[in-house]
């Protein structure tokens, strides 16, 4: 490669996107940034808490309670009165020192159970500016032996799992175990009826029932954790990534373009090699997407970590996005690639993201990467690498893909998408050698669709997950074992015999047992603790365990990517029953590994 | 100088190309002609380095096709004029002229001699307003910013009007003159006529005849004998009669014993052959004849 030309043709692509957007277009993209720029740090100081302000708490201002109502994000103050809840102007009507008169209603029951916590959280601020510590938080041990086995799956720290709504993680903790007096408010759940007070006004928020949660409940799914709504997550990640989908907008409309009438013809004649033309024209949209993120990241208040971690994405994006570019037919084909490769991408990103700081599902995400940086959590480097390798390196292999069918014959011929896909699986088939290691170059890909079964499928119940997870696992990695031998044998790479198959088999099954050790990464967070993560990821743990355990995955590879090889020697039929036979042989290894070591 | 031996080109289960062997001397104008489909472009395209041969060798100014310092010797215009219609003239030739690594004071001179020489004033409008003659020039002056000694161009005048045709195939002519070594494949005949020193007869992925003009047409052409005759005989087709003139009759023989022969009929008919005429095959004719009519 030749990194003048690559710089020349990266100019002459940006100049000639720069020319081909007209005045309007210009300012109206310029608009959108500056309106982006302008919302983002407020998305981040102002971010609307769900729920806020949704109940109503009838207390007047001399009353004890107003201060912890009016410090909770969910409580809103309304004017005073006993006939407040009856009138419908409030939820909770606080009465005298102590007494509630509580809507009979689920929202009247949920606004009384928010105000309880709100108090709480109150009072531990409040004891926090206590000089003495030890009387402001009495310390009480309750000491209890139970049985082992019962598994604590997920967010296990101790204060996530009591309330979510608390932002005193101390606080939170220490009412854990019924510390907090019971004053029993005697609050009956009626539209009318007063219940009695709590104490005098001095003392009362302390008479406050704790309202906190129980910590030895299971937490493994969202549904366990009733984890904090991150919407200022969200925001973020979708400010983060929204602009990625007009750069691979452009990218690949200027990839197609040089295959319309057959554009691109002279570059390829000229001494510039196809690595030279590729990365020069990518060049200016990986920029693009690094003077996005750079600004958003320093009104977001991110840091290095952040960019760092969204630029593999952007090359992600733009990486399928120049497949795709390279594979569509038309302009019509190429919107259906890029709105698949947006939501596809957009979905693997976004939704652990959703989960960040909540469960170790998220630290598949770049964007928790991003999250974590926003909230000042310090860098963890295991984190950052399986959020960033098998993206990094699956945009690699994408470009080293259409790399090979970047040629006058592919480029320029009209074939259906799926002919082309294995034209670009075909094309480094040179030798046996090049199949295995095309298995490996394809194992990122694996990480990334099991990862995403894995975030899909985390909140079904495990008895449903677990069997979908194994049965996903052996249609992924059956099928990145296999698909570019056939692609070999249907582009006549290879001689359609047992003795090539079987060779290819063990080329590609030894490849990929080689190649998942980038599973691996999954254990720098923990993913093969969760109970379907250990089902997705807990075969390539077994490689690095004893001799004997080493043998049995290896064998696997071996022996399913010789069924599945054998198939594909014959024809697309024979190749899709081996397929299936090689899915049912590793689902049963699968299902074996998993009952025999839990 | 330029050599391909044993060229193969296939397509899948499609054989483009089934063996064409040629050389090209420096300084010579060599021109592949056949009907469409023949595997004239995708030749072409194996010397320009763009498409890798199935098997055989070719070799271009002592590089491989496709070898990079190969393509800085060589100038190619594709069938097509694909440019960026974006683009001013100008700039596009800068542009591939960074790409062969040509200094800026050079390629302007080029560029500028180029378009003079085409006849293309408009060097600073964008591409896309372009006529298609217009847009034929500037993807010539691009094969030319390299100043390669070698020029491969796939029909060159194909669709323009005869003005700009004549144009192209008068610079043609001027590349030649100057002593570059020229490839190129043409629909129109009389071109390749006017312009080639040797010519290659493509058919069916094969060449079927190969040499200059004047050996190609001894080796499958013929000299074609009109007698007329101013009384019908059989197999004679008549003629329009010159201002009252008697009626004449047309006989197309390939011998001079056949317009003996034709003698003899008109005599025992009373009349006579009253003119003889020859006309020697054209390369349109041998073309017909060597591809049986296909186009």
């Amino acid at each position: 490669m030749n990194p003048r030309r690559v710089l020349r043709i990266a100019r002459w692509e940006a100049g000639r996107n720069a020319g081909t957007v007209d005045r309007r277009t210009a300012i109206l993209l310029a608009c959108t940034v500056l309106v982006v720029a302008l919302v983002a740090p407020a998305l981040v100081l102002y971010a609307p808490t769900p729920g806020e302000g949704v109940y109503r708490v009838a207390v007047d201002d001399a009353n004890p309670y107003h201060a912890p109502v009016a410090a909770n994000d969910r409580l809103s103050v309304v004017p005073p009165g006993a006939d407040a809840v009856e009138r419908g102007r409030a939820d909770v009507a606080v009465v005298g020192t102590g007494g509630f008169v509580v809507a009979d209603s689920e929202k009247g029951r949920a606004a009384l159970a928010t105000l309880r916590s709100a108090t709480e959280a109150y009072n531990d601020r409040l004891m926090a500016t206590e000089r003495d510590v030890a009387a402001a938080f009495p310390v009480t041990v309750d000491v209890s032996y139970v049985e082992r086995g019962t598994r604590v799956v997920g967010g296990s720290d101790g204060g996530t799992a009591s309330d979510g709504t608390s932002d005193d993680g101390a606080g939170a903790g220490a009412d854990d175990g019924g510390a907090t007096t019971d004053g029993d408010t005697g609050a009956t759940e009626s539209g009318t009826t007063t219940g009695s007070g709590a104490g005098n006004g001095a003392s009362a928020p302390e008479a406050t029932p704790s309202a906190g949660g129980d910590a030895s409940a299971p937490a493994n799914t969202p549904g366990g954790l009733t984890p904090p709504f991150p919407l200022e997550s969200l925001l973020l990640a979708f400010v983060f990534v929204l602009p990625l989908n007009v750069v691979i907008q452009s990218y690949g409309s200027s990839v197609l373009d040089e295959r319309i009438d057959r554009r691109g013809e002279p570059l390829l004649v000229s001494p510039a090699t196809r690595a030279d033309i590729v990365v020069g024209k990518a060049l200016p949209y990986l920029a693009a997407a690094a003077l996005v993120t750079v600004p958003i990241a320093y009104a977001v208040g991110a840091g290095v970590p952040a960019v760092l971690a969204v630029l593999p994405l952007a090359g992600l994006f733009l990486g399928v996005t120049f497949l795709g570019a390279l594979f569509a037919r038309s302009y019509k084909e190429l919107t259906f690639v890029t709105v698949t490769v947006t939501v596809v991408l957009m979905a693997y990103a976004f939704v652990p993201a959703v989960f960040t700081e909540v469960h170790p599902i998220a630290a598949i995400s770049p964007l928790s990467v991003v999250v974590r940086d926003i909230r000042g959590d310090p860098f963890q480097l295991g984190g950052f690498l399986l959020a960033t390798v098998p993206v990094a390196t699956a945009a690699v292999v994408c470009y080293g893909l259409g790399l090979g069918v970047y040629r006058e014959e592919d480029l320029f011929t009209q074939k259906r998408l799926p002919a082309k896909a294995l034209d670009a699986l075909a094309a480094p088939l040179s030798s046996v050698r090049r199949v295995g290691l095309l298995t490996v170059a394809l194992v990122p890909f694996v990480l990334i669709a099991e990862l995403f079964a894995v975030a899909a499928l985390f909140v079904a119940p495990p008895d449903l997950a677990v069997p979908l997870v194994l049965a996903l696992v052996a249609v992924i990695e059956e099928v990145a074992k296999s698909v570019h031998v056939y692609a070999g044998f249907a582009n006549a790479r290879f001689e359609r015999s047992t003795r090539t198959a079987l060779a290819l088999g063990v080329a590609s099954g030894v490849g990929f047992f080689l190649g998942e050790k980038l599973l691996l990464l999954t254990r720098l967070v923990g993913l093969p603790d969760l109970t379907v993560g250990g089902a997705a990821f807990g075969n390539a743990e077994l490689g690095a365990g004893s001799l004997a355990l080493l043998v049995a995955p290896l064998l696997l590879h071996v022996v399913t990517a010789s069924v599945s090889a054998l198939g594909a020697r014959r024809s697309a039929r024979g190749y899709a029953l081996a397929l299936a036979g090689a899915v049912l042989l590793h689902l049963g290894y699968n299902y074996t590994v998993v009952s025999t070591l839990g | 100088m330029l050599s391909v031996s044993g060229l193969t080109k296939t397509y899948g289960d499609v054989e483009a190309v089934r063996g064409i062997d040629f050389e090209v001397a420096d300084g010579e104008v060599f021109g592949l002609v056949g009907p469409n489909g023949a595997g004239k472009t995708s030749t072409l395209k194996t010397l320009a380095g763009l498409l890798e041969p199935t098997s055989g060798e070719v070799v271009v100014n002592g590089y491989d096709a496709g070898d990079p310092e190969m393509r800085r010797t060589l100038g190619f215009l594709p069938e097509e004029s694909p440019l960026y219609e974006d683009m001013t003239p100008r700039s596009y030739l800068r542009f591939f002229a960074d790409l062969y690594d040509v200094d800026r004071e050079t390629a302007d001179e080029r560029i500028a001699a180029a378009l003079d020489r085409l006849d293309l004033d408009a060097r600073d409008r964008p591409v896309g307003d372009f006529s298609k003659g217009m847009k034929r020039k500037v993807a010539i002056a691009r094969s030319l910013v390299n100043d390669p000694d070698v020029l491969v161009y796939d029909e060159p005048a194909s669709g323009l009007d005869p003005t700009t045709t004549n144009v192209v195939i008068e610079f043609t002519r001027d590349l030649a003159a100057q002593g570059k070594t020229i490839v190129f494949s043409a629909h129109d005949l009389h071109h390749v006529e006017s312009v080639c020193d040797r010519v290659a007869i493509v058919s069916d992925g094969r060449i079927a005849a190969k040499g200059t003009l004047d050996e190609i047409r001894s080796a499958h052409g013929r000299v074609e004998y009109r007698a007329f005759t101013d009384v019908e005989v059989p197999g004679a087709e008549r003629v329009e009669a010159e201002r009252g003139d008697r009626a004449r009759y047309r006989v197309r023989v390939d011998s001079m014993a056949a317009v003996d022969d034709v003698r003899e009929r008109a005599r025992a008919a009373g009349g006579d052959v009253v003119d003889i005429r020859t006309r020697e095959s054209t390369l349109e004719d041998v073309f017909l004849a060597v591809t049986g009519g296909a186009e």
